[in-house]
């Protein structure tokens, strides 16, 4: 228990660290579209990259564009819509559309209203995503399969393409395509697990602000906080800094869910350990006591003989001792061999049933993960959002994939605590042992 | 030099007070060997005890060496029973797990001796009594009665007593047996200058000791 107990501990400071403490800025009203000119820009950002407990910001700036000489329908503005307009591409998207319902294979199905049919034509426009931090976009990282990365703060005409992306249009390391009426080089090619992932090209942020004259302008940025228990402070920071020209949203309660079933665990196996103590303890006192009572005599004939009472309890704690500390390596070596199972399926076992209670809460909480990420990303209706989706089996996988490791502290508390015992335990029949008269021993011969 | 001076002892049984002791007095000289004879129950073994220092008495002074041991406190009782006084049981009374040579050593560890000059003391007072070669290495489990008392009357002279005081000591012993260890006991009165109070039923022992007290339901009624 205390090995699961250190081991589940360390792995909540480390989820802390790394799961759900990022805090999303977005322009105010975007989301309802309302206010679509009210964009962010780099140079209020900056501030919240002063702020205390501001580990990082990847600033954001998404668009899309359309495949030459292909149709579109409309799906609707984002962000400001000054962009250029000539805002096609040379590639084509790796997603095909079949409007008539027989999507298969990596297709999509799309539905229509009042029966209408998409273009001949028509291709799916290509996502364009701005970044600062092209290697830890929206939570997610990106897994370079060739090429190397760009650097997110350089205006330079290099590219990441998805696989997908490149297999579609023959791309490679060193190929150029066309965006904006500009000729880009790729840089790298990356691997994603998503729709929108494969749909999109990665470009550094001041980039895009060039390509489509949008200088200084964000739509999205995510801060990362160092620590989860500074999540609420800080987004509270970020709320004042930007005033209302910005929603600030925290992930707090897909934190919270993540680290809740890990509490648990630590909680369980911080009472287990109480337990195990006072169990211990009253297995002891109540042995002592029996050894004291069976071997009265011996007391007796030892004060007989010039003991004194210290001398003799100090014999029987001695014993005491001996007796937990062999205990207690046997019980370090039990906890060698068995503390990863069982903290395992102690951790296992509670963050299942989290997720059984909190299933429809968590297809929200977690973007759609713990499940699939959903074709409802595909188009990119998210800005910047969906792309690399947090990827809620990986962060199970992280919540749940725990490795126990025995330090000296492991072994300095275990032996505490048998110390502690032996003590406690001793301390009841050393008194028995005080009040051991010799004559009384002597005479019952 | 040993004084008992008016010593009683009595006890809270029920609604009853026993007077197991009742103002007894005797002198005993230093070196010397002497009996306290008394059937079951004559309040012999606690007066034993008083003089042992395991219990204290009711009233009445025990005076040895110049010291009263009836008014000594708790931890001068145990440095006093350590140094002056060595106990012999009717059962032997050794420590079971513990061998024949460690049963000697266990006095002198309450103290302060060297464990090395203490086993050598060990060693030879065991060969004294006739505890020889491995069966100082025995435990008592696996030695007889006559050589169990013989370490324990060993264990008794081990931290040099000034008193030896024996609780019938040749009570769980044979008639031949119990003639060695009570001749044992007194070569030892003679050759180690140590007083040796024993308490006995057996009359033909108390022939031969120098003094002889006679107890009677707490009472002394006769002196050698």
């Amino acid at each position: 228990m205390l090995i699961a107990h250190q081991a589940v501990g360390r792995k909540i400071d480390d989820v802390k660290q790394s799961v759900g403490n990022t805090i999303t800025i977005t322009p105010a009203g975007f989301s309802d579209f309302s206010q679509a000119n009210n964009a962010l820009t780099g140079s209020s950002l900056s501030k919240v990259t002063s702020l205390a407990h501001v580990s990082s910001l990847s600033e954001n700036l998404t668009d899309r564009v359309t495949t030459i000489g292909s149709a579109t329908p409309e799906f609707g503005k984002f962000g400001s819509n000054a962009s250029s307009t000539n805002n096609t591409t040379s590639l084509t998207s790796p997603i095909t559309i079949n409007a008539d319902g027989s999507g298969n294979g990596g297709s999509m199905r799309v539905f229509i209203r009042d029966g209408g049919s998409l273009p001949a034509n028509f291709s799916l426009p290509i996502s364009v995503l701005g970044t600062t931090t092209p290697l830890n976009v929206e939570g997610g990282t990106i897994t370079l399969s060739s090429g190397a990365l760009i650097d997110g703060a350089k205006d330079t005409n290099s590219a990441l393409v998805s696989a997908d992306m490149a297999t579609k249009n023959n791309l490679k390391v060193g190929s150029t395509f066309t965006a904006y009426g500009a000729t880009l080089t790729v840089a790298g090619i990356f691997t994603s697990s998503t729709k929108t992932g494969g749909n999109t090209i990665v470009v550094a942020l001041p980039t895009i602000q060039r390509l489509t004259n949008q200088p200084d302008i964000i739509t999205s940025a995510t801060a990362t906080v160092d620590s989860l228990d500074n999540l609420s402070s800080t987004t509270d920071a970020v709320k004042s800094t930007l005033g209302s020209n910005a929603d600030v949203q925290s992930s707090q309660s897909e934190a919270d869910n993540a680290v809740q079933p890990l509490q648990n665990v630590a909680s369980i196996s911080l009472f287990s350990l109480i337990g195990a103590v006072i169990a211990g303890s009253a297995i002891i006192l109540l042995t002592m006591i029996m050894i004291v009572r069976e071997r009265r005599r011996e007391i007796g004939i030892l004060k007989a003989i010039g003991a004194s009472n210290t001398r003799v309890v100090l014999q029987f704690m001695s014993e005491a001792i001996t007796l937990t500390v062999a205990g207690a390596i046997i019980g370090i070596l039990i906890g060698v061999a068995g503390g990863n199972p069982v903290t395992n399926l102690l951790v296992t076992s509670s963050t299942q049933s989290a997720a059984t209670v909190n299933t429809p809460t968590k297809a929200t909480t977690f973007g759609g993960s713990f499940g699939t990420a959903g074709p409802r990303a595909a188009f990119g209706s998210r800005p910047a959002g969906g792309f690399l989706s947090r990827n809620g089996t990986s962060l199970k996988n992280s919540v749940t994939n725990i490795t126990t490791n025995i330090g000296w502290s492991i072994l300095a508390y275990g032996l505490a605590a048998a110390l502690a015992i032996a003590i406690i335990g001793s301390a009841c029949a050393g008194w028995m042992i005080a009040r051991v008269k010799p004559y009384e021993v002597m005479r019952a011969e | 030099m040993i004084k008992v001076s008016n010593l009683t002892k009595t006890f809270q049984s029920g609604d009853n007070v026993v007077t197991a002791v009742h103002n007894v007095s005797f002198e005993v000289p230093a070196g010397q060997f002497a009996s306290i004879i008394g059937k079951s129950g004559s309040g012999k073994s606690t007066l034993l005890s008083l003089l042992g220092a395991l219990d204290q008495p009711t009233d009445g002074s025990i005076e040895i060496a110049g010291h009263d041991i009836a008014r000594l406190g708790e931890r001068a009782l145990v440095r006093y029973r350590r140094e002056k006084i060595g106990f012999v049981f009717q059962g032997y009374n050794l420590i079971p797990n513990l061998t024949a040579l460690e049963n000697v050593m266990l006095p002198q560890s309450f103290g302060r001796a060297n464990s090395h000059s203490g086993k050598t003391r060990a060693m030879e007072l065991l060969d004294q009594v006739g505890i020889t070669g491995d069966k100082q290495l025995r435990k008592p489990g696996r030695l007889s009665g006559g050589e169990q008392q013989r370490v324990a009357i060993a264990r008794a002279l081990a931290n040099r007593p000034a008193l030896i005081l024996a609780d019938e000591p040749t009570g769980n012993l044979d008639s031949e047996t119990g003639k060695m260890i009570f001749d044992l006991l007194h070569k030892l009165s003679r050759s180690q200058e140590t007083t040796i109070i024993v308490v006995t039923h057996d009359l033909s022992i108390a022939g031969k000791t120098d003094k002889s007290f006679h107890l009677q339901d707490g009472k002394l009624i006769s002196k050698k």
